[in-house]
């Protein structure tokens, strides 16, 4: 299988079969990190900075020179094209979070316990949302999206140590955020 | 994650069930999307900009041979001047990627 360096030197002559085995490569993580940046309320979104992304990427393919692995630079795209874009769609009003309500739906739970875990997760979902960039998308990545640490570190372009802090550092600001509103047992 | 902390713990739960949810993905056209939309973007770029180099490269060739001429220059100094210009132009990209081939690694 010929490594993305390949892929990229062929693509920048004008192969565009290589390109499109580069979006084949990379799409599912370039989605995963913009939709853990904007959340689960906006993954329409999520995939338009995908798009954008790729757009970008074959315009700029020509000035990539390789001082950093292809897949760092991508992803450096994606993280700031997701943060441009959630800073504008920031005031506006979500998409119908249908997850949420397929979740309350199926649940064992009673009315009262349902309302409650629901009204639980909006205060962790508002909580999540007031932690810095790098904290919110760690916690998506990880509890969420079903990363590893390693991939969570791969996607940010930090040291697996540096991404285990994030977490760990999230968690404990979300505790007391949580204790605060009356959310923990402390 | 192995030096958890009790109020660690905790939160690492409540977040497990409070953040499960299906895991969305992209569309399964997402690539003839995105190819269709690069095909449409770069194209007419790509025409628009070739004629405007054209059109310049023109219009700087003769305003240049004009200007040389009224400083009594032969035509055929001009010429060797103008081709000598376009030449060096078009050996441009071959010699750049020479100088820095572009998908080497510095680490």
């Amino acid at each position: 299988m010929e490594t993305d360096s390949q892929l990229v030197a062929r693509a920048q002559s004008g192969d565009q079969q290589a390109f499109a085995e580069l979006v084949s490569r990379h799409r599912a993580p370039v989605f995963r990190l913009a939709v853990s940046i904007l959340g689960r309320e906006f993954i329409p979104e999520a995939e338009d900075v995908a798009q954008e992304v790729f757009l970008k990427v074959h315009h700029a393919l020509q000035s990539f020179r390789g001082e950093a692995e292809f897949s760092s630079w991508i992803y450096r795209i994606t993280f700031n094209q997701a943060l441009n874009l959630k800073a504008r769609v920031r005031f506006r009003s979500p998409h119908e979070d249908e997850t949420v309500l397929e979740r309350t739906v199926t649940s064992q739970l009673g009315p009262d316990q349902q309302a409650e875990t629901a009204q639980r997760d909006r205060v962790i979902a508002e909580c999540i949302q007031t932690l810095p960039d790098v904290y919110q998308s760690s916690l998506r990545l990880y509890y969420w999206l079903g990363a590893g640490v390693a991939e969570v570190a791969e996607l940010l372009n930090v040291p697996e140590n540096t991404a285990k802090s994030y977490l760990h550092r999230a968690r404990q600001l979300l505790h007391s955020m949580l204790k605060e509103r009356g959310y923990s047992n402390d | 994650m192995t030096e958890m902390e009790p109020h660690d713990i905790q939160i690492d739960t409540l977040l497990r069930s409070s953040m499960a949810a299906p895991i969305p993905g992209l569309p399964s056209d997402f690539d003839q999307r995105l190819m269709r939309e690069l095909h449409r973007t770069s194209q007419p770029l790509d025409r628009y900009r070739w004629i405007l180099l054209t059109g310049y490269g023109l219009t700087s060739a003769v305003a240049s041979a004009v200007v040389m001429h009224s400083q009594r220059l032969s035509w055929g100094t001009i010429a060797v001047m103008l081709v000598g210009s376009f030449a060096l132009a078009a050996t441009a990209p071959w010699t750049r990627r020479a100088i820095h081939p572009t998908t080497q690694h510095s680490a």
